[in-house]
């Protein structure tokens, strides 16, 4: 498998990867599960005082193929100052052509997209 | 060229030095480039000369009369020769054969390209330790059974199979014919084509350091095993393989399987050598933890490792270390589609484990400086692998 440089960069530096200490302004979603291969979580800490409406970082954990942990790595480096959005900084479309994920593993984005979705929830509640 | 530690002997090996220098002097105008079919002039003769020299070559390493040497462009070409062969000849008295789910993808897709065709295949499940029962075989044969299709040395788990035994139960059915996949066995263990009792065996040069595109099907004149050609035109090969033979192929595979047999005491000292280095591999790997062996060592040649690797998943395991190290997932005909081992499933291991699996396979150029390496790269990776996935331990 050939991967492109933004995917070889972020799987190979992986920013942000962990996890961060539960508390009042942290907020935990995940999605997938390793035994079916493909499992992401996302720890987001909101802006103390704001509410939950400003993220102030992210870090992430990820059991999946380089495309899987380099996307949520990309995600996650993106998540400051971003508000209760469940959406991904960029459609999975506009994902999957800059990590040039091949069709076959599109699904797998869809994991990163629900553990997004899944901590904004969180924070929500 | 690559920087990395090549661990991927079974896939294929680099032609040894004196086998280059022996095909080199088949090529070009003062070589031996006359048509070995031509024998009516001083060139063909000598070329003639050269390939029947390397046919006696194969036939000395491996316990077989020259007589019974087909040449053929690889073990993939033999086995189909092997298969579609014999069930073409024979279909009058059955229409049933009998493989190994673990075989190679050149032994299972004919199989499975002859269900297409009506036939009934019986697919052995072999034990936990990979191996094949004679016993299990012997339960699958039915009256109109006309082959068995069993390897040697299993090209992912190195497992090697009592070939004997199995060719003892097939004499006992009547002479059911015997077919023996035996690519990855010349240097890693014995092979002996006549002592065993088997009707066919396809042979390879690529993995025993000879050129790639050449190999041979074994057919036992003794046994009296019949094949229908599957290809026409020349007759060459006892109108079994019909094609210009390369001479300098030819010679590269009799050069190389000569070397791999021709000094016995030194053979064995470098299969205890590389058994050494595998067993420091081995070690170095199960320091890590979270690590399963597969396949029965004690059963198994002495350069192959299959690991299966939990807490990371396998594409990232092979992308962390590929800058560094050479190795394969599963076999290397079948990496190419990322898709769990189909022998390792065999076995037992559950689809998560059969994907996170890597072949370690060491030669004759592995020193313990790369066993080393191989160490070190693999521990960075799991190690980091398994924190991104917080699997840390």
């Amino acid at each position: 498998m050939n991967y492109n440089d933004q995917t070889r960069g972020y799987f190979e530096a992986a920013p942000g990867a962990g996890e961060l200490a539960p508390g009042p302004d942290v907020s935990r979603g995940a999605a997938g599960s390793r035994a079916s291969g493909t499992w992401v979580q996302f720890d987001l800490a909101w802006r103390p005082g704001s509410g939950a409406a400003r993220i102030e970082s992210a870090r992430f954990l990820a059991f999946g193929c380089p495309h899987t942990i380099a996307v949520a790595a990309w995600v996650a480096e993106r998540a400051a100052g971003r508000g209760r959005d469940p959406a991904l900084p960029e459609p999975l479309a506009a994902l999957a052509q800059r990590f040039a994920v091949p069709a076959s593993k599109l699904g797998r984005l869809l994991v990163v997209e629900d553990a997004w979705a899944a901590a904004i929830a969180a924070a929500a509640a | 060229m690559s920087a990395a530690t090549y661990l991927d002997y079974a896939a294929t090996t680099p032609v040894d030095a004196r086998v280059v220098a022996r095909m080199t002097e088949c090529l070009g105008l003062q070589g031996a480039f006359g048509n070995p079919g031509s024998t009516s002039h001083a060139f063909g003769e000598h070329a003639h000369g050269l390939v029947e020299r390397a046919r006696a070559q194969v036939a000395a390493a491996v316990g077989a009369a020259p007589g019974e040497v087909v040449w053929t462009s690889g073990a993939t070409e033999a086995n189909n020769l092997a298969i579609f062969g014999v069930a073409n000849y024979y279909r009058g008295q059955g229409r049933h054969l009998v493989t190994a789910k673990t075989e190679h993808k050149a032994v299972l897709d004919p199989c499975r390209e002859l269900e297409r065709r009506g036939w009934r295949v019986s697919y052995l499940v072999p034990e936990r330790d990979g191996r094949i029962r004679a016993d299990a075989v012997a339960a699958a044969l039915a009256p109109d059974t006309v082959l068995v299709s069993i390897m040697h040395v299993n090209n992912e788990i190195g497992v090697v199979q009592d070939i004997a035994a199995i060719a003892a139960v097939c004499a006992r059915h009547g002479g059911t014919r015997l077919h023996v996949d035996a690519a990855q066995s010349l240097g890693k263990s014995t092979v002996d084509f006549t002592g065993w009792g088997v009707d066919l065996m396809s042979l390879s040069a690529h993995k025993v350091y000879g050129p790639k595109g050449v190999g041979a099907l074994l057919v036992s004149q003794r046994r009296g095993v019949h094949l229908e050609a599957l290809q026409f035109g020349g007759g060459q090969e006892r109108n079994l393989r019909s094609g210009t033979l390369p001479t300098h192929q030819l010679v590269g595979m009799g050069a190389a399987f000569e070397l791999a047999t021709a000094d016995p005491i030194a053979a064995a000292a470098e299969r205890s050598r590389i058994a050494q280095l595998r067993e420091r591999l081995w070690q170095g790997i199960l320091a890590f933890g979270g690590v399963l062996r597969n396949g029965a060592p004690e059963h198994a040649v002495p350069h192959l490792l299959n690991v299966s690797f939990e807490g990371v998943e396998g594409e990232s395991l092979l992308a962390a270390v590929r800058a560094d190290l050479a190795v394969s997932t599963g076999s290397a005909c079948a990496s190419a589609s990322n898709e769990a081992s189909y022998v390792l499933r065999s076995l037992g291991r559950n689809e998560r484990l059969a994907e996170s699996s890597l072949r370690f396979s060491l030669g004759r150029y592995t020193a313990n400086a790369d066993i080393d390496r191989a160490i070190a790269v693999l521990g960075a990776a799991l190690t980091r692998l398994r924190r991104i996935a917080g699997q840390s331990q």
